[in-house]
């Protein structure tokens, strides 16, 4: 997890939860606890989190307080959950979303 | 149904305060927040604020987000997470979302602080996973402790984009350049000269052209743009980066109190769409007040007199106080935001250019052009002086309202006098002690302790550090300029971490003694 802060000058070593298992798109990640989906998913260098339902252009993180609703991805098999504010549990399934489903267009 | 005396939307600076101040005069008060988490913004807030003492100067952010949790607890105040409130009808009655169930409650009396939400600006790729808000960006660096990205280009310049370049550094994020399509520097004067000092490039008059990549930013190129706001060919400037952070200007959340029925205006100097009301915060619906941002952009510290004003309104027009009461409690507050209100970058002054400080010195144009005082210019200010001996030299040259550095001195050395926007003047006949705390009292990062007077033809400099990792004595590098350049090489003598400087390390490093006014910053190159 290289893209975490390991130490900052002030706000020193910040707590975490206990780390957890989750699954993106089937593959096993890590992350801790309570934290963001979105947290965990940055930590681990993903980027897209889903792709619009009509051009099928990609999007990510953009506020990251659940104003904007561009972070929305399948997690457990609903829809549109707000991945930014959305506390990481362990074994949580996590998916791309195409348009509102988890699977890819030419699948759909 | 449940009933309240008094419903606060919003557990921001400014909700907080209103809560706190309502609950002390013995009202039953909630608020609810559609966070996880209470405090608004301020958690995010990692630099030391501005103001004097009463406007808890030289105190982080995140810091007066725990002492208003403290007060808020105290005074026996409910805080309501995870609730949005999705409606405000008549009669106040107030409906709260929370998980997948609805909830109606009344209030006698309702204060909104929902605080404003970040602007954004289109240009192709806007849409592009990478560009974010500078928002996003404090969130995910100072609460989650995710780097937002391994280099960004930060657009903007006002205080949110010079103070989130600054945090981003200190995380250990590149940031590569930070444009503005305004021709001036639109935040603080200091703020954007700790940043330049690092080396980071200012391009005003410039944009995006285009954010760059396939699934993600992996690029972006901006050019200069004339007065028209169009590109001018042929200044393109390209940078490889993998962030682009978005620090356009705030917008206030005023939703609420227009399905209220307040009576709203458009307002650009207060930011947008805001309710019409008086300067307590009283809306033209009796009962119901707005305080903070909502009711106009300004920043925390002024949101939470707003706030503390609108919870006393609230406790009178309810009965818990008297009209008398109600004075003097409301003209000792009149004084403190009057008091954050001054100076060149005071609401009434937003949009005007100023050309000189009140005491008559031109503004720096090198300031506001590339973020950083000229070596040409820095003479003029009457913080920069010299003398034998070490010495205090304050780079502070834009009149703003603060004056920590002032009360941090037990010697007396440096003076602002009683109007808190005037520049620090370094007093004659002070003996300075080589203590440090100004240096790490000065939320501008702006003062130097500076000796010219070594006698080897070397000089010595202290500097605030916030970074990591932190140099230790005898580490060998440059000394770089405001503009952030090298100019000479530079050792480091000296490093203090105490705790009365609240984690801004001072940093002495040794020069070549013509440089004793040049160096401002340390690299191990």
């Amino acid at each position: 997890m290289s893209e975490r802060i390991k130490e900052h000058p002030i706000l020193g070593v910040q707590e975490k939860g206990k780390s957890v298992k989750f699954t993106f798109d089937g593959k096993e990640l890590e992350g801790y606890e309570g934290e963001p989906i979105a947290a965990a998913l940055k930590a681990n260098g993903v980027m897209v989190h889903r792709y619009t339902r009509k051009e099928h252009k990609p999007r990510g993180i953009f506020c990251a307080i659940g104003r904007c609703t561009d972070c929305v991805m399948v997690v457990n098999g609903v829809p549109n959950v707000r991945t930014c504010i959305t506390p990481l549990v362990e074994g949580m399934e996590v998916c791309t979303q195409y348009g509102v489903s988890a699977k890819p267009f030419e699948e759909q | 149904m449940k009933r309240y005396d008094l419903v606060i939307v919003g557990a921001g600076p400014s909700g907080l305060s209103a809560a706190i101040e309502a609950a002390k005069k013995g009202m039953k008060v909630v608020v609810f927040d559609e966070n996880e988490k209470p405090g608004g913004q301020l958690f995010k807030q990692i630099h030391k604020f501005f103001g004097s003492k009463e406007h808890r100067a030289k105190i982080r952010g995140f810091v007066i987000g725990q002492q208003l949790l403290e007060e808020a607890g105290e005074a026996g105040v409910e805080v309501v997470l995870n609730a949005t409130v999705i409606g405000l009808y008549q009669d106040k009655e107030v409906v709260v979302r929370k998980g997948d169930r609805v909830e109606h409650y009344k209030g006698n009396a309702v204060i909104i602080a929902t605080g404003a939400a970040e602007n954004m600006v289109t240009f192709p790729g806007w849409t592009l996973p990478g560009v974010i808000g500078a928002g996003a960006a404090q969130t995910m660096m100072n609460i989650h402790g995710v780097l937002p990205g391994k280099r960004v280009l930060m657009l903007g310049s006002g205080n949110v984009g010079l103070v989130v370049s600054f945090q981003l550094e200190q995380c250990g994020c590149e940031v590569a350049a930070i444009v503005d399509a305004a021709p001036r520097v639109g935040g603080y004067g200091v703020h954007a000269a700790k940043v330049a000092r690092t080396g980071v490039p200012f391009y005003l008059s410039h944009t995006v052209v285009e954010a760059e990549g396939e699934d993600h930013v992996t690029g972006v190129t901006i050019a200069e743009i004339d007065s028209n706001f169009q590109f001018i060919p042929g200044t393109e400037k390209h940078f490889d980066v993998d962030t682009i952070c978005v620090a356009v200007g705030l917008s206030p959340m005023s939703q609420l109190l227009k399905m209220a029925g307040c009576k709203m205006e458009d307002d650009p100097k207060r930011g947008g769409q805001v309710p019409i009301c008086d300067p307590y915060g009283r809306t033209s619906l009796p009962g119901v007040f707005a305080a903070g941002d909502v009711a106009g952009i300004e920043e925390a510290s002024s949101a939470m007199i707003e706030g503390r004003m609108a919870g006393i309104v609230a406790a009178e027009y309810l009965g818990y106080i008297d009209e008398e009461e109600l004075k003097s409690e409301l003209a000792s507050l009149d004084e403190a935001l009057n008091g954050l209100r001054q100076g060149m970058f005071a609401p009434q002054n937003r949009g005007k250019a100023i050309e000189k400080t009140e005491e008559g010195i031109d503004i720096s144009e090198s300031l506001l052009k590339n973020g950083y005082v000229a070596d040409d210019e820095i003479e003029k200010y009457p913080g920069v002086t010299h003398k034998t001996g070490i010495h205090p030299v304050i780079e502070c040259t834009q009149n703003i309202p603060c004056n920590p550095c002032q009360d941090a001195c037990k010697k007396g050395c440096i003076s602002i006098g009683s109007k808190i926007t005037s520049l620090p003047i370094v007093v004659d006949d002070s003996e300075c002690i080589n203590c440090g705390m100004c240096v790490a009292s000065c939320s501008g990062q702006a003062i130097f302790l500076v000796d010219e007077s070594c006698q080897d033809g070397t000089a010595t400099v202290t500097l605030p550090y916030e970074f990591l990792p932190l140099p230790e004595a005898g580490t060998k590098g440059k000394g770089l300029g405001r503009d952030g350049k090298v100019v000479c090489d530079a050792e480091v003598v000296s490093v203090k971490s105490m705790k009365a400087f609240d984690k801004t390390n001072l940093l002495t490093i040794r020069v070549p003694r013509e440089y004793a006014m040049k160096a401002r910053f340390f690299k191990v190159v």
